[in-house]
């Protein structure tokens, strides 16, 4: 019998694969391993569009895009722990879901460890940044539906931006707005935000959060081999395009805040 | 004590819709308005929104108001069922995650989701939208199954119209390889570039109305009027105003209201004027 099977939803066949694609004319436009980086420079990161408050039912909210990394991020809280007994400071709760349609392979409606994963991620940029001790016996929850992955690192940082700027919208206090950046290593060159391609070409990749208002480092998760002395220029790099990243989620919490 | 009496007054309405919800939609109808600002039969603004998805063969992003739901439709193949050797799959579910509304919570789809995964399902097999033989590839070996996959961004009511929409435009929007069938090697290729869309006919539309207090019909209800309403109606008609299903959950419609006719000579022009948006896409 197979195991997918799952009556609380409408059930395909037993077995279904990805279709096999080929005759593929060697597309020159395309970007390959070794060429040099395609319409921006190593150290520009893609265009990114931030809207804070766009789920009207959650207590904060926002949607981040940058080109084919999509990400919808909301809020809920601070509310009512359940189940637990009294615990004196508030609990960050972080939970990312991959819609079915936003990987090449279809992603099937079960649990897998790379949500987990990714959660853990956000979750440790995050944690530091929250004043959680002002919140007893609550949860804030934090939950990411990733409409469309382009890398996981990509991901991981995005996802972190658009978790700080719903913590944010949702007048959760904390010590300063996390921003996060990508980079991967392309022979000797640091390359930011690498999207899936390029992330899986390099010899390694870092994801660096960080608070730019305060100059503080929240998270560092890298991959791959590396120098220590590149690690630390990764970083460096990393960081100073998170103030560029700080600067545009501040602008949008701005321009969405309306005083009452 | 002036400038604490000014959002002391929204507060003090915001917290009596939460402890009062019947009252307080009940002051509003007896103005003849709604809580948002519309008329009874007034549905909320629409738009639709496609292929902006590049992992996805066709997607999708509807919003109805502030309900926001997105579509994706990701191709597979299967082998066919030994008896339909002919016809393909079509698979349509609907995710309410816990990001889109408080009251839904992690882990398995709610009820609220088996049920209307399972009406979009009925809607979808009854329009004849896409006849499952047009999903061949080669009889008794290969069929595509079509995952059609919505998820609820922002579930502020009526996310049933707002998925069938979000599917339909999907579906309208997909494009699929074309699939080469290779006999002496039994297994399908399929072509990088070439790719066409599917043999549609019929446009699936549904409306939804629900009846508060036995005496006010309410089109496309919002989150908040949802549990307050006794009976929703939902009409579902085809792209030249055909009806394909009437469905009525809750309680009885009051007999002195003439609430069916009525939903549907409703959803008739309300059809008319998504079409336009239809096929605008």
């Amino acid at each position: 019998m197979s195991t997918n099977f799952d009556r609380r939803r409408i059930n395909g066949p037993e077995d279904s694969f990805s279709p096999v694609l080929v005759d593929d004319d060697e597309d020159e436009t395309k970007w390959r391993p070794g060429k040099p980086r395609q319409s921006r420079q190593p150290q520009d990161i893609r265009p990114i569009f931030l809207q804070p408050g766009l789920i009207s039912q959650a207590n904060g909210s926002a949607y981040i895009e940058t080109e084919r990394t999509k990400i919808a991020c909301a809020v809920y809280g601070p509310r009512q722990s359940k189940n637990v007994g009294y615990i004196e400071r508030g609990r960050l709760n972080v939970q990312v879901k991959f819609a079915p349609f936003s990987c090449h392979k279809r992603r099937a409606p079960i649990r897998d460890a790379e949500d987990r994963s990714i959660a853990v991620l956000i979750h440790q940029s995050l944690v530091s940044s929250v004043r959680l001790e002002l919140f007893p016996k609550s949860t804030i929850d934090v939950f990411l539906t990733i409409i469309e992955n382009d890398g996981i690192d990509s991901c991981v940082a995005t996802g972190t931006v658009a978790a700080s700027t719903a913590l944010a919208d949702a007048g959760i206090e904390m010590l300063g707005l996390v921003t996060s950046c990508a980079a991967t290593l392309m022979g000797e060159e640091i390359w930011l935000d690498p999207n899936h391609d390029e992330a899986t070409a390099g010899a390694s990749t870092l994801v660096l959060a960080c608070m730019p208002a305060l100059n503080v480092v929240t998270s560092v998760w890298q991959n791959g081999t590396i120098s220590p002395k590149q690690g630390l220029e990764c970083m460096k790099a990393c960081q100073e395009r998170c103030e560029t990243i700080h600067s545009i989620v501040a602008q949008s919490l701005v321009s969405n805040f309306t005083p009452e | 004590m002036a400038a604490t009496s000014v959002p002391s007054e929204e507060i003090r309405a915001a917290t009596f819709q939460r402890l009062y919800p019947k009252t307080y939609l009940e002051r509003f109808l007896q103005e003849n308005v709604r809580p948002d600002g519309r008329d009874f039969l007034e549905f909320r603004d629409c738009s639709i929104n496609v292929g902006s998805i590049s992992t996805a063969d066709g997607s999708s992003l509807v919003r109805l108001g502030d309900t926001t739901v997105v579509c994706g439709v990701k191709a597979e193949i299967a082998e066919p069922d030994l008896d339909a050797p002919e016809d393909g799959f079509l698979v349509p579910n609907l995710d309410l995650p816990p990001l889109c509304s408080p009251k839904y919570k992690p882990g398995p789809p709610s009820d609220d989701a088996q049920v209307i995964s399972s009406r979009l399902n009925e809607a979808l097999i009854l329009s004849g939208m896409l006849p499952t033989k047009s999903l061949c590839i080669q009889p008794g070996k290969f069929v595509w199954v079509l995952y059609v996959d919505a998820t609820c961004i922002n579930y502020n009511g009526n996310v049933f119209d707002a998925t069938l929409l979000a599917m339909v435009a999907a579906l309208k929007n997909a494009r699929l390889p074309k699939a080469v069938y290779h006999e002496e090697t039994n297994h399908v290729t399929c072509s990088r570039k070439l790719r066409e869309p599917l043999s549609l006919s019929g446009t699936p539309l549904a409306s939804t109305f629900g009846v508060f207090d036995s005496s006010h019909l309410l089109a496309d209800p919002t989150a908040f009027e949802e549990p307050l309403l006794e009976t929703t109606v939902t009409i579902i008609t085809d792209n030249g105003g055909r009806l394909l299903s009437t469905s009525q959950l809750g309680q009885y419609l009051p007999p002195e209201m003439d609430v069916l006719s009525e939903c549907i000579t409703n959803a008739k022009s309300r059809t008319t004027e998504i079409m336009k948006h239809i096929l605008a896409i």
